[in-house]
């Protein structure tokens, strides 16, 4: 990550605030904090960490287009992070503050270190620690629940835009996991099939690209999962499930892209 | 590990030549490339650099007068006139007496206009016949980017295309150049040259120049017209941005008083010229097109960019690129200049001799027929690993 960036967001939070960063994507970095933005810290309560994501301004952009743009997508951001938040079922980290003329939003931290030095609790990690014992009944309940995830998800017209398995956060909840979808940076209200099928598509390329060997399973127990959630709203809910697999089979035959034309 | 060396060169000499013909747009180009054979060539993944020794690069462009474009059937005619005069001049430069030497001749077969692409695949059908040299077809978009490799020698890039006809986020993954973003309508080129059109400028030396120029002497470039941005996840669209400026354009020349973002409600005042229509499209679109190709080298954890196709030659574009790349951990922009970021013949000359080199020849001349769509991840990329 660029240093100057750094310092930038160490400016913006005021040295009151330590931060650790973490990633940094296309649009925004992402930074842990242990200070709450508005609570006042408890004594002798173990810290809690936040997220802290920042857009930073682009220098290569012109001024206007680039505080249009940042204030217009951390707002759109917060607004389905709010609304996703208030579904029953649906696990996504809760918002805590935003700043939408600075680009800056805080959210619940999720998540924890996988045992033996197998990274962040993230899908992917989590699907390499199993490598060696590929399809046990734990991976096949986790993947069974990413699906009801994403098919609540869509079930109430929602799009998450760049479902990866690194935007899928595992949540120790007893012995199993409660997988929380992360990173709505390009997430939008829709109805169209297209948008589902494109989502259902992307994970599946991201599965079979990082996981090949085992891929085939993990997506059927993907797809599983998510018609578990159409089926159970009765005859609507498997006709709409209907087109959305077909549309997913089709944008998969196409590779995402429709033939050019002119 | 790749073999470029796996046909030998004619006659046992030791060097290829090729013969490169464009014509897929309104650019007619005519080129000559020479490749040293290399032992290293043999085992290696270096097609990014082969020594290649440009021998001649001739090109000409058909224009048309201001307020309009080129049509296929007249730009299919301009090719057919001129392609033979061209081929001398390039043989000629090249110092090539006897064409037969040349190793192969490349031709386009698309993606671009149906007219002129036919025309000068049959000139190519000719010469190939009469010399009794092989023929290989070569895709546009390919043609670019191993140019663009080649001279600038970036290994492996994540490669912005911009032209007239095409506007792609490209990087290599397992022998093909696929398409991580694109534009869902027009193109970038295709879009500044109809607003170009819309403003009555010259279409010399090219439209999208003279918005560049006009763009430099914006007289208030702090206050940008705002258009609507369209950036679509990796994708994004232009057409409504075009349909917008040029609304803005027809209220400014019939001084449409009542438009607020052009002229001052109370007095009437012009607050916007055609300089900062420009400025304000220039910046907006480019944006646009950092934005994605940012995108993409998050995406494949890449720190190199490489400009290509007839756009990339805009400066302001380099900077900005540059201005983003400044941001990332190492980041590079590679760019060429108009010899090469322009259609030209040459560039078909060193995809072909790639494709050649790894035993990819026209065996019958049905292969030959051309094609205007013709995506540049339909390519099996043999020379690469």
């Amino acid at each position: 990550m660029s240093e100057a960036i750094v310092e930038q967001v160490k400016k913006y939070l005021t040295g009151s605030i330590p931060i650790t960063p973490i990633s940094q994507g296309a649009e925004a970095v992402v930074f842990t904090t242990e200070v709450h933005p508005y609570l006042p810290k408890a004594d002798n309560q173990p810290s809690t960490k936040y997220i802290i994501k920042y857009r930073p301004p682009k220098q290569y952009r012109h001024p206007t287009i680039d505080k249009t743009l940042t204030k217009h997508r951390t707002l759109s951001e917060s607004r389905i992070l709010s609304k996703l938040s208030s579904l029953p079922g649906l696990n996504v980290p809760k918002l805590i503050a935003c700043d939408v003329y600075n680009g800056c939003i805080w959210l619940e931290f999720l998540g924890e270190n996988l045992p033996n030095g197998a990274g962040f609790s993230n899908l992917k990690n989590f699907l390499w620690m199993n490598s060696s014992d590929p399809y046990n009944k734990t991976v096949e309940s986790t993947l069974f629940k990413v699906g009801e995830q994403i098919g609540l998800l869509h079930w109430n017209d929602y799009c998450h835009g760049d479902l990866t398995t690194s935007n899928v956060v595992l949540v120790r909840d007893g012995e199993s996991w409660a997988p929380h979808l992360i990173d709505f940076g390009l997430g939008s209200s829709s109805t169209l099939v297209e948008d589902k099928g494109v989502d259902l598509y992307v994970l599946e390329r991201a599965i079979v690209s990082t996981h090949s060997s085992f891929a085939e399973k993990y997506n059927k127990w993907i797809i599983e999962g998510f018609s578990s959630v159409y089926q159970s709203k009765g005859k609507k809910g498997n006709q709409k499930l209907k087109d959305v697999i077909n549309r997913f089979q089709d944008v998969r035959l196409r590779g995402r892209k429709r033939s050019m034309i002119g | 590990m790749v073999n470029l060396n796996s046909v030998p060169p004619k006659h046992g000499r030791n060097f290829y030549l090729a013969l490169g013909l464009e014509g897929s747009a309104n650019k007619l180009g005519v080129g000559v490339v020479k490749h040293p054979v290399l032992a290293h060539h043999a085992d290696s993944d270096l097609s990014h650099d082969c020594h290649a020794q440009i021998l001649s690069n001739i090109r000409d462009t058909y224009i048309t007068p201001p307020g309009e474009g080129f049509l296929p059937r007249d730009t299919a005619r301009h090719h057919r006139n001129w392609v033979v005069r061209l081929a001398r001049r390039a043989l000629d430069a090249a110092g090539l007496r006897d064409p037969s030497e040349l190793d192969v001749i490349c031709f386009t077969r698309g993606p671009g206009m149906g007219a002129p692409l036919h025309s000068v695949a049959v000139f190519a059908r000719t010469l190939s016949l009469l010399w009794r040299v092989p023929l290989v077809p070569v895709n546009h978009c390919v043609g670019h980017i191993e140019m663009g490799r080649e001279i600038t020698k970036a290994e492996n890039p994540v490669v912005l295309y911009v032209s007239g006809g095409n506007t792609q986020v490209i990087a290599y993954s397992e022998n093909r150049y696929r398409i991580f973003g694109e534009t869902l309508d027009i193109a970038i080129g295709n879009c500044l040259d109809r607003f170009a059109r819309t403003l009555r400028i010259p279409n010399e030396p090219s439209p999208g120049y003279n918005i560049e120029q006009l763009a430099k002497n914006a007289p208030h470039k702090d206050s940008l017209v705002e258009l609507p941005y369209t950036v679509k996840g990796m994708d994004l669209s232009m057409s409504g941005i075009l349909g917008y400026v040029d609304g803005l354009a027809k209220d400014l020349f019939s001084q449409n008083t009542k438009n607020k973002i052009l002229f001052d409600p109370q007095t009437g005042e012009q607050k916007v010229t055609v300089e900062d229509l420009c400025y304000s499209l220039q910046e907006n679109l480019f944006a646009m097109l950092v934005e994605i190709t940012e995108r993409a080298m998050a995406h494949v954890a890449s720190n190199q960019v490489l400009i290509v196709g007839g756009v990339g030659c805009n400066v302001r574009l380099q900077e900005m690129m540059a201005s983003m790349c400044r941001d990332r951990s190492n980041g590079q922009v590679h760019a060429t200049d108009e010899r090469f970021c322009i259609d030209n013949g040459v560039m078909i000359a060193q995809a072909g001799l790639l494709q050649y080199r790894m035993g990819n020849v026209v065996k019958d001349l049905a292969e030959t027929v051309v094609t205007q769509k013709f995506r540049t991840d339909e390519v099996y990329v043999a020379w690469r690993d």
